[in-house]
């Protein structure tokens, strides 16, 4: 995996316009889902991945294949989401709430339970409601399928941290599904 | 233990974690034994459990064509910048080496020239490497003049006078080598501008090559759009 990451980097940086392109299609669907999970609009989704793949074109002669090139897209990807809604909500000058708000995150509470059939679409929503981090830790984890270990390298985070963003991502969800 | 001191083990638990599997993890055994019993935790294990499989069945949404060909676009672009900032370089670069070249020769034409010098220089006529350069520009020179419609009028233009800057550097080193075959200097030369009109068109291959590649990547994409 890793030597063909590289052989594959190797060739981009060697100006290989089919390479690049390999690279893009390998990787594109994924990502636009991602950032459009992220960001909730598709023309920012477009304006984002597009950023992204141009950087990675930049920055490939940096990459040395200590993690794959997937995960290396990743965590291009998520810093330019991330940035991205930082400029967001400065722009909105909201005056109260973290980036991350984590007073948005209700406490445990039982029953009610999730109901037996949740819409695609009510858990969209509920993902979108989200703040920033815990958004970030749950689309790798729940819906991307990554370990928290490798989302700890993506997001530059401890694996503990990933583990509890998701925890708190799922009982926001919970909550948001239940009413 | 309450039911938060067992948070990341929940969370675990939900990603399919389970003691049987993992002898010697006594936390997760506790967390087992603990949830057996707690109805608040098991309502979290059935709804993160829900939760997590609709997740993971979320349909991907497709970039749009044009995506790719934006992309590739920019690219494009960016080499284009990137290799009309370097063709000035090489040849001023390939021009400084030539004058050196020749004011050394002019400089060695001067009386003082002793016999030793010339008992060092290399044999007449002996550059071998120049045949090799030759042919790799032979073939490269068709190659680009095969592809030479893909460039736009402007490139061309660059590319052509480059290529006679370079042409005249070589003529010139050819004939101050023709007076003085042994010198090295001129030999050096000659080969420096070989070399730079080897990777010039190198760039000129490389460059009509990605244009038709990005030519058809966008007739490709407006295909799509149509369909």
């Amino acid at each position: 995996m890793r030597t063909a990451d590289l052989e594959l980097a190797a060739r981009c940086r060697a100006g290989d316009a089919d390479a690049f392109e390999e690279l893009y299609r390998q990787h594109a669907r994924r990502l636009f889902s991602l950032v459009m999970r992220m960001v909730g609009s598709a023309e920012d989704a477009e304006d984002l991945v597009q950023e992204v793949f141009l950087q990675a074109h930049r920055k490939l002669a940096g990459f040395r294949g200590e993690s794959t090139l997937g995960t290396w897209l990743y965590r291009l990807t998520m810093n330019h989401c991330l940035d991205h809604l930082r400029g967001r909500q400065a722009k909105m000058s909201r005056a109260t709430g973290s980036f991350d708000d984590e007073d948005a995150i209700e406490p445990v509470a039982p029953a009610p339970m999730v109901p037996q059939a949740i819409s695609r679409l009510d858990l969209e929503r509920a993902i979108d409601a989200l703040p920033p981090g815990s958004r970030a830790a749950f689309l790798l984890h729940d819906v991307e399928g990554f370990e928290h270990r490798e989302i700890a390298d993506i997001l530059g985070i401890s694996e503990g941290t990933s583990k509890s963003q998701v925890h708190k991502a799922r009982l926001k969800l919970r909550t948001l599904l239940r009413r | 233990m309450n039911c938060e001191s067992y948070e990341d083990l929940l969370g675990d638990y939900v990603d399919g974690a389970r003691a049987a599997d993992r002898p010697g993890d006594e936390r997760l055994a506790a967390f087992e034994r603990h949830l057996a019993g707690c109805a608040a935790c098991q309502a979290l294990v059935a709804d993160f459990t829900r939760i997590r499989g609709m997740a993971s069945m979320l349909e991907e949404h497709v970039p749009p064509p044009r995506l790719w060909a934006t992309i590739a676009a920019s690219i494009e672009e960016r080499r284009r910048n990137a290799f009309s900032a370097w063709v000035p370089v090489a040849v001023a670069a390939s021009l400084a080496l030539f004058i050196a070249g020749a004011t050394w020769l002019a400089w060695r034409h001067e009386p003082s020239q002793g016999p030793q010098q010339a008992a060092a220089a290399v044999e007449p006529g002996a550059v071998p490497v120049e045949q090799h350069y030759e042919e790799a520009i032979a073939g490269l020179q068709q190659l680009a003049e095969s592809q030479d419609a893909s460039l736009d009028s402007e490139t061309r233009a660059v590319l052509k006078e480059n290529l006679a800057v370079l042409d005249r550097a070589i003529s010139e080193s050819r004939a101050a080598l023709a007076d003085e075959p042994a010198n090295a200097l001129a030999q050096e030369s000659l080969l420096d501008a070989l070399d730079t009109k080897v990777a010039l068109l190198q760039d000129t291959v490389a460059l009509a090559t990605d244009t038709c590649s990005l030519l058809n990547a966008a007739a490709d994409a407006e295909k799509e759009l149509n369909q």
